[in-house]
């Protein structure tokens, strides 16, 4: 059963990232070079969505949470060489396999690299990653739990504060 | 979605009374990951090239593949996360077919993309560095950025802080030289 809601929610985010053209790798430059905010917007609006929906649900019902351990200095340099990459290719690694089925070339080379990163990735994984992730490993940890606070309230809080940063920024920046 | 009104009208630039599309769409975003997390786990990505990757290797080379510990660790390609991303493939499949027709088609996004290889050529290494780079984080935009934070996750914090710390500068950088 779980594989068919996965299959439904795929389809469904398969949708929205076409229809808010977040697998154009122009549009996706357009916003990494701060021209345009669309889809950094889309990203903030879902997060706040979500996260007062999951720990207000939370409240009532048991939730499939899966929280990834913060070892801080793997996740920051696994972010910067995403963001190098990210920058390069106008792609993430869920963007471009919507970005195949439109029927966009590129995005087939992307997947492609991708398989061969992870290729890359398993054969190095042993040898030099692994310790990389012992370091200041802070285990799974929220925000929280960091600030002391009921989960509900915090999510309240965030959702609230991303709900206004995106509703205050403009969406096209015009040039100073 | 938006029917396309025979002259546009003439709205102050600006919101119309409509929602924008990236509210809207953004809004059922985040119901669909509330879904998720509340009937099978938090929606992800990146996983599934390795356990791909594991899948091929088994068959070619079994030995190496079962020898290789981050290929066991990630496993079967028997996955809710498999399913979110054949998932994937249909729903951009169907959104670009239905309703207004938009042939996709490759763009050029860089100064230095000035043929069709070259941007091929960008696109292959961009997919190569971000597989790489999320599975060092353990995550990418869905599994870090959007489900990390919807749980309030401190680690989805710092790699979204990674990402736009290098993926602003390296657009930017690239940009230079064109337009």
């Amino acid at each position: 059963m779980d594989l068919i809601y996965a299959l439904i929610a795929g389809v469904a985010m398969g949708a929205l990232i076409q229809r808010v053209r977040a697998s154009s790798p122009a549009m996706i430059a357009r916003n990494l070079r701060l021209e345009n905010l669309s889809i950094i917007k889309f990203m903030a609006t879902t997060i706040a969505v979500g996260t007062i929906l999951v720990y207000g649900m939370s409240l009532f019902t048991t939730m499939h949470f899966d929280i990834k351990p913060t070892y801080v200095v793997g996740v920051l340099v696994g972010g910067l060489i995403f963001g190098v990459g990210f920058g390069l290719g106008g792609y993430c690694p869920g963007t471009c396999v919507v970005g195949a089925g439109e029927g966009r070339k590129d995005a087939l080379w992307a997947i492609l690299g991708g398989v061969v990163g992870a290729l890359i990735f398993a054969v190095v994984f042993d040898s030099m990653i692994t310790p990389l992730l012992k370091l200041a490993d802070y285990g799974k940890i929220t925000l929280a739990d960091v600030l002391h606070l009921p989960a509900f309230g915090v999510a309240l809080g965030l959702g609230a504060l991303f709900l206004g940063i995106v509703y205050l920024l403009p969406t096209e920046v015009k040039k100073a | 979605m938006a029917n396309p009104a025979t002259q546009a009208p003439p709205i102050a630039a600006g919101e119309s009374s409509r929602m924008p599309a990236w509210a809207s769409l953004g809004a059922i975003f985040g119901v669909v990951s509330a879904l998720s997390i509340l009937t099978f786990g938090p929606i992800g990505v990146s996983g599934t090239y390795p356990r791909f990757v594991g899948a091929i290797l088994r068959r070619i080379d079994p030995a190496y593949a079962l020898g290789n510990p981050y290929l066991e660790k990630m496993g079967s390609l028997i996955k809710p996360e498999t399913m979110l991303v054949v998932g994937l493939l249909i729903g951009g499949f169907l959104a670009s077919r239905l309703g207004k027709r938009e042939q996709a088609h490759t763009e050029f996004i860089h100064a230095g993309e000035t043929t069709k290889g070259k941007r091929y050529r960008d696109a292959f290494l961009g997919g190569l560095l971000i597989v790489f780079g999320a599975r060092i984080a353990g995550g990418c935009t869905s599994g870090h950025i959007i489900s990390g934070i919807t749980q309030l996750s401190i680690s989805g914090l710092i790699f979204a802080a990674g990402v736009f710390a290098t993926g602003i500068m390296t657009a930017k950088l690239m940009q230079k030289g064109g337009r």
